[in-house]
């Protein structure tokens, strides 16, 4: 029998039939508060211990057998490392969020001299190590940042004075991506080196729910295909939310699969994906709430069924797991794609 | 003495120009409420408030250049957005184009007419920062005539109880953006329930992560899918809020 390694990256360097079944992944983050209790790895200590972030990071795979781990759990480790103040959230289990957003024009930003020693690089980064020990080769490893546009977007300053100089003052959006450019690469490869298999760029602020497919292609699309550029593992491009009208963009990026959720229905996605590079990798679309959290078993079997039917070359949730989802619910998802390989 | 409350529609008596001869066309009246809305669909502030000062001098009501101008422009905007014409950014210029013109407008409304037809708390959950469409929401409700006591983002649950309890307030309304903190309304509406305040405080939700499905499963009164649903469910549930409450002092009366 294949491995999740073998599979995964069977369908990432486009050859797909010599995957012994579609995988079941997860690309984003795979934490939820019964994984955290069955690995004693809790927030917010798993955000800053390695072997915890390890721990939670396989919990996915370990308890449910999906196709790859994945670290961190959050979007604020690049925010971090430039300066943003976050809030852990101490006393409850809750998304790492931004206290205050500081920062109002680029030269407020700190650019780190030594990024592998700032914010909490150094813990993905071992993190990545101890995963990459444990499961080379047999389970991929995914390590996934949050891309300049939307760090900068969502964590780093002030989301609606940023959205409002892409019209206003579209050289400011510029030259904040401009100068952080640098460090999100370094990130990227510092992932790299430590044995990431696959990078995830989780750009989930750039979905035509947010900026149109021009400014999409203006802010977002050169910093990504520089990114690429210069990392050589494969890369999934992960956006959640409509995607339909910047499918094609998403593709020029240089990354090896796009990722999308149930906004962007599969069908029409294959239909635009295969115009311009038929076979091109989509992962993708069950929803993370409403299916794979909400149940119940037969409903994830439907829902798996009908993406593969429509296209998907490989299963994943459309975004995060809900933290409050069951491990029950999770093992269904992942049997409802391994029966579907049988059938 | 029974005390009559009219709900819904306010009843507005223009008081006439103080020479009573100014003649206003309607064309003028076209032309400016024209202006206005041009200016909130092309999120131009300055063209907005230019608009504003000329509705006041042409001695357009400031209540009809609010409606037939700047919130017709939101109008246009909101359904442009719909249509993927615009995006959050032209939102946003819109909104501070239509605020530019409300600033200016709001205070030359008379007394009576800017007499609250009801209050509401409105705020961004806890733990989400995007408040974008929740601007949206305070813009029209507040061109409608509401009292809107904003929370801002990122509102703890019991801040909305409690400002609810203190103001006063018919309805809170909800919003967030991303999925994880969905769970926050879900804190909210059980805080209401053990407060004993269900019912008596009407919710309301919605936001880009928010459905019809998870409003009947944490038990909010109403879902508004966009800024334009959303205020005028807020109107339904006031309007029978103030039924309610009058057909209880009708009882009283009769007893």
């Amino acid at each position: 029998m294949a491995s999740s390694y073998d599979r995964f990256m069977a369908v990432l360097d486009g050859r797909p039939g010599d995957a012994d079944r579609i995988p079941c992944v997860n690309t984003t983050s795979v934490a939820t508060l019964e994984f955290m209790n069955a690995y004693d790895a809790h927030w917010p200590a798993a955000h800053h211990d390695p072997e915890k972030m390890a721990k939670l990071g396989s919990a996915a795979h370990r308890l449910c057998g999906l196709d790859n781990v994945s670290v961190p759990f959050c979007m604020t480790v690049e925010a971090e490392v430039f300066g943003s103040v976050i809030d852990f959230h101490e006393d409850s289990v809750r998304w790492p969020s931004i206290r205050e957003f500081q920062i109002t024009e680029p030269s407020e930003l700190e650019i780190p001299e030594d990024v592998a020693e700032a914010g909490r690089v150094h813990v993905v980064v071992q993190a990545i190590r101890l995963l990459k020990e444990e499961f080379g080769g047999v389970v991929p490893v995914n390590a996934y940042l949050a891309p300049p546009f939307t760090s900068i977007s969502s964590y780093l300053v002030d989301s609606i004075s940023f959205l409002k100089w892409l019209r206003r003052s579209p050289e400011t959006v510029h030259e904040f991506c401009r100068v952080t450019l640098d460090t999100y690469v370094e990130i990227a490869k510092l992932y790299e080196e430590a044995g990431a298999d696959v990078i995830t760029l989780h750009e989930m602020g750039a979905s035509t729910n947010i900026i149109s497919p021009t400014h999409f292609d203006e802010f977002v699309k050169p910093y990504l295909s520089e990114i690429t550029r210069q990392v050589k593992t494969p890369t999934v491009l992960n956006i959640c939310g409509s995607t339909v009208t910047i499918l094609e963009s998403m593709m020029d990026c240089g990354v090896s699969a796009i990722a999308v959720d149930e906004r962007t229905p599969i069908r029409d996605a294959r239909r635009l994906v295969d115009g311009k590079q038929p076979g091109y990798p989509i992962i993708g679309n069950i929803p993370a709430y409403d299916v794979i959290h909400a149940g119940p078993v037969e409903r994830i079997g439907e829902a798996v069924d009908s993406a593969v039917k429509d296209g998907v070359d490989m299963v994943a949730p459309g975004c995060d797991f809900w933290l409050e989802t069951s491990t029950d619910n999770v093992k269904a998802f992942v049997d409802a794609v391994v029966k579907h390989a049988k059938t | 003495m029974k005390q009559i409350i009219l709900s819904g529609r306010q009843i507005v008596v223009p008081s006439p120009p103080k020479n009573g001869l100014v003649y206003m066309s309607e064309r003028t009246r076209e032309r400016v409420f024209k202006k206005l809305t041009k200016a909130v669909d092309l999120g131009d502030d300055e063209l907005a408030a230019e608009g504003a000062n000329e509705a006041l001098a042409a001695g357009i009501l400031p209540y009809d250049a609010i409606i037939h101008g700047l919130a017709e422009g939101m109008k246009l905007v909101g359904d442009k957005y719909e249509r993927k014409e615009y995006f959050l950014p032209d939102m946003l210029l819109s909104a501070d184009a239509m605020y530019a013109g409300l600033n200016i407008l709001t205070p030359h409304i008379p007394k009576d007419a800017s007499r609250s037809k009801g209050k509401i708390i409105l705020g961004v959950v806890e733990g989400d920062v995007h408040d974008i469409g929740k601007n949206i929401v305070k813009v029209m409700l507040t061109a409608s005539g509401y009292e809107v006591i904003d929370l801002g983002r990122d509102v703890p649950t019991p801040e909305f109880i409690e400002k609810a309890k203190s103001e006063g307030a018919q309805v809170i309304a909800m919003s967030t953006l991303m999925t994880p903190t969905l769970m926050s309304m879900q804190d909210v509406e059980q805080s209401l329930d053990k407060e004993g305040m269900k019912g008596k405080v009407r919710t309301i939700i919605g936001g880009g992560s928010v459905s019809e499905e998870w409003r009947e499963r944490i038990g909010s009164d109403a879902y508004g899918k966009d800024a334009t649903e959303a205020v005028s469910k807020i109107k339904t549930l006031i309007d029978t809020i103030i039924a309610t409450a009058e057909s209880m002092k009708e009882e009283d009366g009769s007893s």
